[in-house]
């Protein structure tokens, strides 16, 4: 078991499955809010689904109407269970927000990195920590 | 960060569900900003309003805000939508498209939003003060509130301008601190920017060699409105670079201490040439020309008209122009808009190019001489384009 530092943004305290993104992620055009898919053929992840998985990611890009695309997420039930970034900006802050998924950043490592596709997450928004239990 | 009480207020759900939410988004962006309050803002600019570019997700967040039937409360007003929402089906929407976005608008027109459609707001007397502190989301229209007006913005978006509009608020960090606004390059413009289009490939060069760095423009010697206009959208398409200085022009370049400025970078005729060259992709003929990113001016579209002429656009080639409903209803605009339209020259209002679904579903070839348009068309690869001149462009499309 690993802990490592974060910032919290958005409160919350969950476990959950990671889903590691390498790349950043366009939430308008590469997420489909209807499923939770990953529509963009440029990420590794393409045609995997980030519903009830924590969300792991170096930043967000692109247009900033990704924030209603995270909104459309959590009204469709497929919702990711919450977010880490390394660098979390305004499209996936507001998402965050409106659609109330709890939201960590700047960690004292590159999370993208540290964290491996299916590790076994606790986020601890309050003691802002993300323990991480490697897969076997 | 310090909130006011009645900001406090409206954080802790006092004034409803929407506005706490809202109120928490405008907070938390800030706090990320290591902003340390929220501050007044004078009005809004909305964008997130063509159904190309937003999709059904606004439909589920519009029904939140509605519930509580929020209102803005500061004059607000809204960015171009996906279609001429009039003469929509000459350009080839559909009816489906259609349908949704009138419901978009109608959902902001609900909220007190003026539907001005406009990516232009400072043309149709929304002009900015200096040090007014806005929420402006457009990024061509952020660059020239902040340059040309001297106003205080963020590039905000689509959401986060839309909140501040409803709470009043903005949170105070990057462009509203004034330590923030200050250039840290020179550009020497050592070649001729006669040109609209010359402005636009300056801006273009400039923000994809220099990503979200202020400049200090010098020898740049007119400087007409429509001219800063292009100069800061191609630059903002290319480098999300949201204020800069024109030495003797903007009314915040003569504050500048430049002996504090060390890096100094030159923009001569290879430069201007490279832009020109890298959008001239053309082979065969075009048959769409599109004008009006940003929105064109009265100016603009008198300039196209007296060089025109005698002369009609060549059968097989549409021409359109984008601009706005409010500036195409002045008597001034009647007296030549009904003579273009014989031509040959569409004038749509309300859309433009880079937001309406229809270029990328049934044009290949376009010419333009707004280097923002030739950016974001050709960015998916759906669309060729050639960056011309205005009057290169008539020359070769009229007979």
């Amino acid at each position: 078991m690993k802990t490592i530092k974060i910032r919290p943004i958005v409160e919350g305290s969950v476990e959950g499955e990671a889903l590691v993104s390498p790349i950043p992620i366009s939430f308008l055009g590469g997420v489909d809010s209807e499923t939770g898919i990953i529509t963009d053929s440029e990420n590794p992840l393409f045609g995997e689904s980030i519903a009830g998985k924590i969300f792991v990611f170096p930043e967000s890009k692109g247009s900033t109407v990704g924030s209603y695309v995270i909104y459309g997420l959590s009204v469709n039930n497929v919702a990711p269970l919450a977010l880490i970034a390394n660098k979390a900006e305004t499209i996936v802050v507001a998402g965050a927000i409106l659609a109330n998924i709890p939201l960590v950043d700047k960690a004292d490592q590159d999370v993208t990195l540290s964290i491996k596709t299916g590790d076994k997450l606790v986020i601890d928004t309050t003691e802002e920590i993300v323990k991480i239990k490697k897969v076997e | 960060m310090f909130l006011t009480k009645e900001q406090q207020m409206m954080l802790d759900g006092e004034y409803g569900f929407a506005i706490a939410k809202l109120t928490k988004l405008v907070v938390k962006i800030g706090e990320v900003n290591d902003a340390t309050k929220l501050i007044p803002i004078k009005n809004a600019q909305i964008a997130g309003v063509s159904y190309f570019t937003v999709g059904d997700p606004i439909f589920s967040f519009f029904n939140m805000l509605s519930k509580d039937k929020v209102k803005v409360s500061v004059p607000s007003w809204l960015n171009p939508a996906g279609m001429d929402m009039e003469r929509w089906e000459e350009m080839g929407v559909l009816e489906s498209f259609a349908d949704k976005q009138r419901r978009i608008i109608q959902h902001y027109k609900e909220m007190g939003i003026e539907t001005t459609l406009t990516c232009t707001p400072y043309l149709i007397g929304h002009q900015p003060k200096l040090g007014d502190h806005l929420a402006w989301s457009e990024s061509s229209a952020v660059s020239m509130a902040n340059a040309y007006y001297g106003a205080r913005t963020n590039r905000e978006g689509g959401p986060s301008s839309l909140a501040s509009a409803i709470i009043g608020y903005t949170a105070d960090y990057g462009l509203h601190k004034v330590e923030n606004r200050v250039p840290s390059i020179i550009v020497d413009v050592n070649t001729s920017t006669a040109n609209f289009s010359d402005f636009s490939a300056l801006g273009y060069w400039y923000g994809e060699k220099f990503h979200g760095v202020i400049p200090y423009f010098k020898g740049i010697k007119n400087t007409h409105i429509d001219q800063v206009k292009m100069l800061g959208a191609a630059m903002a398409a290319s480098g999300s670079v949201a204020h800069f200085h024109i030495e003797n022009h903007t009314p915040e370049a003569r504050k500048v201490d430049m002996n504090y400025i060390t890096n100094i970078v030159s923009f001569d005729e290879k430069d201007k040439k490279q832009v020109y060259d890298h959008f001239n992709q053309i082979k065969e003929d075009a048959n769409l020309v599109v004008i009006g990113c940003p929105h064109s001016s009265l100016e603009d579209i008198q300039y196209i008209h007296s060089t025109l002429g005698e002369k009609s656009i060549k059968e097989g080639i549409e021409f359109w122009i984008f601009s706005s409903q409010k500036l195409m209803q002045t008597d001034d605009a009647k007296k030549f808009l009904t003579n273009l339209e014989v031509k040959g020259v569409k004038i749509f209002t309300d859309t433009c190019m880079v937001v309406t679904p229809v270029i990328r579903r049934n044009y290949k070839n376009i010419l333009t001489n707004s280097a923002k348009a030739a950016f974001y068309l050709t960015r998916d690869g759906t669309n060729k384009v050639n960056l011309l001149s205005l009057f290169e462009i008539m020359e070769g499309v009229s007979e």
